[in-house]
């Protein structure tokens, strides 16, 4: 009983570490093009809100693209990928690829958002 | 019977979905170009009235703090209050008014699809290669290609201008009154017990929704024969008229249900596709619904109207996609495993 409870924690820990590299990793890119888009902005274009808001509203569109094919993954996933079996059509696209890809994008949209807010308490 | 833990799995996924929606057009409508302060205060205003139009609208605080207010209000179902269409209204109450006529268009349309599409589409695969089936197929592949932009002023033309007998624009005749309780005008006249009104309002209605659901009997009729061709070569029909079963109820009994599963998919995803042609529907017939609406929004800048109307169409079309999903398990148990 104890062997089998240490063996789902480690698979839960394993589960949550993996699914926290993913995004955190895209996080973190996100987040240092969001402070980069920012200043870049502010210093190339006359107001700097709107290179806040653009940048911002960039990171923004990211996040819901992602949330959007992340849960679209997961609503049609299996059956597109029962549909491809059916037709034999020799495509190698999955569902888990397909939501590993959307929370990579969700995750950066995130991240330069955050970067972002970074960046307006800096200036 | 449709398991607690499948619907509760269906429900818990609307949550992203509409987080991703109202993201999604947060960003797209602080990305599109146009300051609904300067388009508000006028294009010669002064740029201190517009900073002052910006400051009473709230767009002078920071992105994030807007995007914040905005996320907490859509969780509260409020979409805030209409800039510019009907300036200071509640956008929840703009919506309640104008959504009831679009779901009537749009429902309407959908059933009229339904009506035709699936009997043809038994049909023509009953009748398969017969002259029934030759026609109903390309009366299909032209449903499916005429786009609703050109159908609606074909069907304006003819039946309204050169036959006369079917009115062009509007919802009823202007010498109609009527109690708007529903804001869905065939039940509103019911409801006034006004027959003649009803008659009216119910012509004024026939060729909008004719247009819409010529649209949606085209793919129905189509997928319906192709479903069915499948099932209708399956070993257990087969297995049915062989022990002495009738031609008509082993199709009815056996075959209809098995090839009704890919025919409500096409239903359910064409719904939302039916909301988005009523927005060119209304436009061709002069219809006040949330298509107009929209159009009318963007045109306008107006934020919360876009915002609200995305989000409940989004809603409505996540709603509708559940219960096909529902429909699917119900008609057969192993799709929910």
């Amino acid at each position: 009983m104890n062997a089998r409870n240490r063996s789902t924690d480690l698979d839960l820990s394993r589960w949550t570490r993996r699914r926290l590299r993913l995004v955190g990793g895209a996080l973190g890119v996100g987040l240092l093009a969001g402070v980069l888009g920012t200043l870049l902005g502010t210093a190339l274009l006359t107001d700097p809100s709107v290179a806040r808001t653009k940048t911002f509203a960039l990171g923004a569109l990211c996040l819901g693209l992602g949330l959007l094919g992340w849960s679209g993954s997961v609503f049609a996933g299996p059956g597109i990928e029962n549909m491809h079996r059916h037709l034999d059509s020799g495509s190698d696209w999955s569902e888990t690829d397909s939501r590993r890809a959307m929370a990579r994008l969700g995750g950066f949209g995130a991240g330069v958002m955050a970067g972002v807010v970074l960046a307006a308490q800096v200036i | 019977m449709i398991s607690r833990r499948f619907l509760l799995k269906r429900l818990l996924l609307l949550v992203p979905v509409l987080f991703g929606v109202a993201t999604f057009v947060f960003a797209m409508l602080h990305l599109a170009p146009g300051d609904p302060a300067r388009l508000i205060a006028g294009r010669r205003a002064p740029d201190a009235f517009v900073q002052q139009v910006r400051t009473e609208l709230g767009l002078n605080r920071p992105v994030y703090v807007q995007y914040g207010e905005f996320l907490l209000d859509v969780v509260r179902f409020d979409f805030g209050k209409s800039y510019q269409i009907q300036k200071g209204a509640p956008v929840s109450e703009i919506l309640e008014a104008r959504f009831p006529v679009t779901l009537e268009l749009a429902v309407l349309g959908q059933l009229t699809g339904i009506a035709l599409g699936i009997p043809l589409g038994v049909l023509s695969a009953v009748k398969q290669d017969s002259l029934t089936d030759h026609l109903t197929r390309i009366g299909a592949l032209t449903g499916i290609s005429v786009p609703i932009f050109w159908s609606g002023p074909i069907l304006i033309m003819v039946f309204g201008v050169m036959l006369g007998w079917l009115p062009t624009f509007g919802r009823i005749a202007t010498t109609y009154t009527y109690e708007s309780v529903t804001h869905m005008i065939l039940i509103d006249t019911l409801l006034s017990g006004n027959p003649a009104a009803f008659v009216s309002a119910a012509r004024h209605m026939l060729l909008p929704v004719l247009v819409i659901g010529i649209y949606s009997m085209a793919l129905i009729s189509r997928m319906m024969r192709s479903s069915m061709l499948e099932v209708i070569r399956q070993d257990y029909m087969r297995t049915a008229r062989a022990k002495g079963q009738g031609a008509n109820i082993t199709v009815m009994k056996h075959g209809f249900q098995n090839a009704l599963i890919p025919v409500i998919t096409v239903i359910g995803i064409q719904f939302g596709t039916l909301l988005g042609g009523a927005i060119l529907t209304e436009t061709v017939f002069s219809i006040n619904g949330v298509g107009t609406l929209l159009v009318e929004a963007i045109n306008n800048s107006d934020y919360p109207v876009v915002q609200g109307t995305v989000l409940l169409f989004a809603l409505l079309f996540t709603l509708v996609n559940l219960g096909v999903d529902v429909t699917y398990s119900y008609l057969d148990p192993r799709i929910e495993q």
